[in-house]
């Protein structure tokens, strides 16, 4: 690799990450005080997950994205019986099988890890059917590229990183060039169909893969004590988590003493409900900071895309940045009652080995396209 | 740059633009999370994990207008346990064991209470002092005392219906105790204890005692001593006459402070559970009654301030009077002939005042009615004051406004007729009743002062005047002599009325009997009302029931008060000027009493005839004469006849002046009891008695 293109860098995009994984983790050590009997326990594991994936950040970057291309449908294969395997081998935890096991290796969620190589496969997808996708004909085949790992995890299941790769989907077929108003007509009747269907279900019975209290939790959002009992059923976490958020006030209760996140009254709140922490202990300057912060960083991202080289680079940031920016507004959107429930974490914040990994990775793969972008010279 | 390369970046900047939107809206969301929605999730955020232990408050003291406490709030020490502490202690079962053995309570229980996953638990409250002691200085890791009060009235039954009640939580439920419960309750304290999600509470956490704010001391204008006597003689006549329920006031018409308030029957507060619900009642405040000739005074008022009528204007009474189709009378038909409008008030004529109604019009009395506060609550600060019941107005007849005036068809509380009737006593200026005078902290400084509140000149103060000595006539002449008292001037006026029954018609066989009248009359110290509800009995008159209870009550009162007898001050007068001498009475007095008397004031007697008795003095009782005058005695005329037996002759019907002949003839003691005709005595006829014995004779005035 060439040096001296480091100097291409997107610094404020690197300082953002950099500000946003020091954020996360003076929240995790608040967040994660009450979880564990070593306070610092997940601090620790965190500080781990960091420094692997920076490791893997780095390697990514030196890589010349563009010889990704060649071993696209590799990616691909891996990813879709990764995805297959846990169906078949994996172990519950926290309601989905989406954990897997091998050997002494601690549990890993292979759905984080699939996420970019099916985004790298499917960038170099659309980007050999490029000026070709103007029908629905043509927009069929890259819609079955991403139906197949979309199910896969839907079957976990995993509803909240199965709708990210609605997402991602949608933002890179409209990025490489696909006609919008198919596009826009597919994500409306797509709307209209699960709204016909939840209709058949609770008018009519009809029968569904998913269990009502699923299907419950995933609606309760809107009217949170609505959920059969008074609030203390799947009403809870997000009564819990607008209890924290709204009792933060301006300036929040002050590291480790929010009362929902210490007395545990708020679940899962070092992984899925970190932003309620940050809502209630460091308030709105906090809760709006995190926001500012993934805002620049998104847009730094959006920058990198629109300075790639070629199609493929674009595709490919624009792919990862969909994932993170569905991601923010999922785990902070549930958090504020924006959102069903559906349990992803918040990128660089939310403790988890896996994410933290997959999402540095990530980070290497964009730098490794900014670096190699084209220098604008007037 | 191919073609698509500019699609693309076009779309890129499409998809700037929608991600640059969509965190606006993701960061307006927590904006309205934290700030419009920031109370309501806070005060929401503090219930997830507050557990709240309350701690009763002490209420404040009641005193009577002379701080004796009427009542008090006594504490005492609860003890309570916080689980998650003593469980950390590691002592769980030698606390239970040292517990049970002071408390006297079962072990194991006590154990699986001081075990059980519970942020707090009370052990037992409201524990004896040497008690609490030993389990304060045993110092036992999370166990705790609290201070709990309870509301204890020291008096028992005394001004029960005006104190009222205080229910178990420590609140006021009845009378000045409800009334004022905001002032007097305070503020409850709690102990509030922090809990995590699964109710663990935290034991370094927030454990925070608040203690509870005292309530205020309220000094009513309640007499103690005062309350006493009214209660005493309410007592009295309550349980002689077997009534059905009775009511006492006593008041300052200066000023509108009660001084005593009573009903009956009673309860005792510190225990009203054992007693009827309806001996709670204050009939004095609660209920209504047709008062009858005590309203008399307030149409007699109207009359003389309307100037419709004078002192001497004339009726004449053939013993009933036609209005239009109706006819009224008076008691038995009995014809009072013609008399000036003092004597009308003094035989409480109603003729006379269905005449006197008449002429007062049915404008000018709804006028007066009004000002004088019927139909309407007095405001006393007493709760469930009832508010009395007029003929309304538009509906009202002729006969109507007869039977008004006369004090029948309208329906009033005792309180209302006193206030109303205050205002003569009072210049014609009504005082607002009240019952607190002031509030005032625990260290005796003054929060609020209760002033005498004017609520109107209902009548002129000329008008009241005249009126006074015209309801002094009525005591001294009329219907109301049982409230007759030596030595100070009383006006007053009785009320016997027929009691509506649940028909709607008037019963034949329940009346309600009263009296209202003040003291002294020249300038009211009190004004007082007796209304007794379906007393049991011979004569069920005013007069003769509620008279002279109220004639007790203003004899100790004034007693107590050493207002000077009107004689003695008139005595002092003379003295100071001429140096004259008031003829004591010596009549039927054994010869070295009335001795003594004479010698006692500076006189001189002379002894005619012979015998133990006085039987005439010359000059006669009450006249002045110079100091050291001759006063000639005769002594019984009689000789009594030695070991001489006598049948005592049947004395109905007589006047004062035959029965004490007849007895005198026959050689017996006369004493006198009432005014007017003969209608009991003691011993009866027929007896036979030894020469020279007393008889006691109870008269009576004619009709009411």
């Amino acid at each position: 690799m060439d040096i001296k293109r480091l100097k291409f860098i997107d610094r404020p995009f690197l300082m953002v990450l950099f500000i946003l994984i020091a954020f996360g983790l003076v929240v995790l050590t608040s967040a994660s005080l009450s979880v564990s009997s070593d306070s610092y326990f997940y601090l620790k594991k965190q500080v781990l997950f960091i420094l692997l994936g920076s490791i893997a950040a780095v390697m990514v970057m030196r890589y010349d994205y563009t010889q990704l291309k060649r071993y696209c449908y590799i990616f691909y294969g891996c990813s879709i019986l990764l995805l297959i395997l846990v169906l078949v081998l994996g172990q519950e935890l926290r309601g989905t099988t989406g954990w897997i096991g091998i050997g002494p290796f601690p549990l890993v969620q292979p759905a984080e890890f699939t996420k970019v190589f099916i985004i790298l496969s499917f960038a170099e997808f659309l980007n050999q059917r490029k000026g070709m996708l103007n029908t629905l004909g043509d927009m069929m085949p890259c819609l079955l590229f991403m139906g197949i790992p979309f199910v896969l995890i839907l079957m976990q299941p995993d509803l909240g990183t199965a709708l990210v790769y609605i997402a991602v989907t949608v933002v890179m077929m409209f990025a490489a060039g696909a006609n919008p108003g198919i596009l826009l007509r597919m994500m409306i009747g797509a709307v209209l169909f699960i709204a016909l269907i939840l209709f058949l279900h609770f008018q009519f019975g009809m029968w569904l893969p998913l269990e009502d209290y699923q299907i419950k939790r995933l609606t309760v959002f809107i009217n949170p004590y609505e959920d059969g009992q008074g609030g203390r059923g799947s009403g809870w976490n997000t009564i819990q988590s607008l209890i924290a958020i709204g009792s933060g006030g301006l300036t929040g209760k002050g590291l480790f003493n929010g009362t929902q996140v210490q007395l545990n009254f708020l679940p899962e709140h070092h992984t899925d409900f970190i932003y309620a922490v940050i809502g209630e202990e460091l308030g709105f300057l906090g809760a709006a900071f995190l926001i500012i912060m993934y805002g620049v960083f998104i847009i730094r991202a959006v920058y990198i895309s629109f300075n790639a080289k070629d199609l493929y680079g674009s595709l490919m940031v624009l792919g990862i940045t969909a994932m993170w920016l569905f991601h923010v507004f999922e785990s902070i959107g549930m958090s504020i009652g924006l959102m069903p429930i559906t349990g992803i974490p918040l990128p660089f914040i939310s403790y988890g080995g896996s994410s933290m990994i997959t999402n540095l990775m990530a980070v290497g793969l964009i730098l490794s396209v900014n670096i190699r972008g084209k220098k604008i010279v007037f | 740059m191919q073609t698509t390369g500019l699609t693309v970046r076009k779309r890129i900047a499409t998809l700037f633009f929608l991600f640059t939107l969509g965190f606006i809206l993701l960061g307006s969301r927590v904006f309205w999370v934290q700030f419009v929605r920031g109370a309501e999730l806070s005060e929401k955020a503090l219930q997830n994990r507050m557990r709240d232990v309350p701690v009763e408050s002490k209420r404040g003291i009641i005193y009577d207008r002379n701080g004796r406490e009427l009542a008090i709030s006594v504490s005492a020490d609860s003890v309570y346990a916080i689980p998650a502490e003593v469980c950390r202690s590691g002592k769980e079962r030698e606390t239970a064991k040292k517990l049970a053995q002071i408390l006297d309570m079962d072990e194991d229980q006590l154990y699986q209470r001081l075990t059980r996953v519970s942020s707090f638990e009370w052990i037992k409250r409201q524990i004896e002092p040497e008690k609490s002691k030993l389990i304060r200085n045993m110092e036992l890791s999370g166990i705790g005392l609290t201070e709990e009060s309870r509301r204890y009235y020291p008096k028992g039954t005394l001004a029960s219906h005006v104190l009222g009640i205080s229910g178990i939580d420590n609140t006021g439920l009845e009378g000045i105790d409800y009334y004022y419960n905001d002032l007097v309750g305070g503020t409850k304290g709690r102990i509030i204890i922090e809990h995590d999600a699964v109710n663990r509470p935290i034991p370094e956490a927030t454990h925070k005692f608040i203690p509870p704010v005292d309530g205020a001391n309220l000094i009513l204008t309640i007499d103690e001593t005062i309350q006493y006597i009214t209660e005493r003689e309410l007592d009295r006549v309550f349980k002689e006459r077997k009534a059905k329920s009775a009511a006492a006031i006593v008041m300052d018409p200066a000023t509108g402070e009660i001084l005593a308030l009573s009903s009956r029957p009673t309860y005792n507060p510190n225990s009203f559970s054992d007693y009827p619900v309806s001996n709670r009642r204050n009939f004095a405040i609660n209920d209504v009654y047709e008062p009858g000739s005590t309203m008399k005074i307030t149409t007699a008022a109207m009359a003389l301030e309307e100037k419709v009528v004078n002192a001497e204007s004339r009726f004449f009474c053939p013993g009933y009077i036609k209005v239009g189709v109706e006819t009224i009378g008076c008691p038995d038909k009995k014809p009072h002939g013609s008399m000036t409008f003092a004597e009308a008030i003094e035989k409480s004529c109603n003729v006379a005042f269905v005449q006197i109604g008449q002429k007062i019009g049915m404008e000018n009395y709804y006028k007066y009615l009004n000002a004088f506060g019927f139909g309407k609550i007095t405001g006393i600060d007493l709760p469930g004051e009832a508010a009395g019941i007029t003929v309304p107005k538009e509906r009202a007849q002729q006969i109507d406004l007869a039977t008004m005036a006369m004090g029948q068809s309208n329906a009033v509380t005792a309180i209302q007729l006193i206030t109303a009737v205050s205002a003569v006593a009072n210049e014609g200026k009504m005082m607002k009743p009240h019952m607190v005078k002031q509030v005032v902290d625990n260290n005796g400084k003054v929060i609020k002062k209760i002033e005498p509140q004017l609520v109107k000149q209902v009548i002129s103060p000329d008008v009241a005047k005249e009126l006074c000595v015209m309801l002094e006539g009525e005591v001294t002449n009329g219907t109301g002599r049982q409230a007759y008292l030596e030595g100070y001037r009383i006006a007053g006026k009785t009320g016997t009325a027929q009691k509506v029954g649940p028909d709607g018609k008037y019963m034949s066989n329940e009346n309600v009997v009263s009296f209202i009248g003040f003291a002294p009359s020249n300038n009211p110290h009190l004004v007082a009302i007796v209304v007794v509800d379906a007393p049991k009995g011979s004569l069920i008159f005013g007069g003769w029931i509620a008279a002279p209870a109220f004639k007790e009550i203003v004899k100790d009162v004034f007693h107590y008060w050493e207002i000077p007898m009107y004689n003695s001050a008139e005595i002092e007068e003379t003295k100071e000027k001429v140096d004259k001498i008031l003829v004591p009475d010596l009549v039927n007095l054994p010869l070295s009493e009335a001795l003594s008397l004479i010698n006692s004031r500076g006189l001189k007697a002379k002894i005619n005839g012979s015998g133990n008795i006085v039987w005439q003095q010359t000059p006669k009782a009450s006249s002045k004469i110079d100091r050291g005058a001759q006063v000639i005695i005769d002594m019984s005329p009689l000789e009594p006849k030695k070991g001489g037996e006598i049948t005592i002759p049947d004395l109905q019907g007589k006047s004062i002046k035959e029965v004490a002949k007849i007895l005198a003839d026959l050689g017996l003691h006369l004493v006198p009891d009432g005014y007017g005709l003969a209608y009991e005595q003691s011993p009866v006829a027929g007896k036979i008695v030894s020469n020279g014995s007393v008889i006691k004779v109870k008269f009576q005035p004619v009709g009411e």
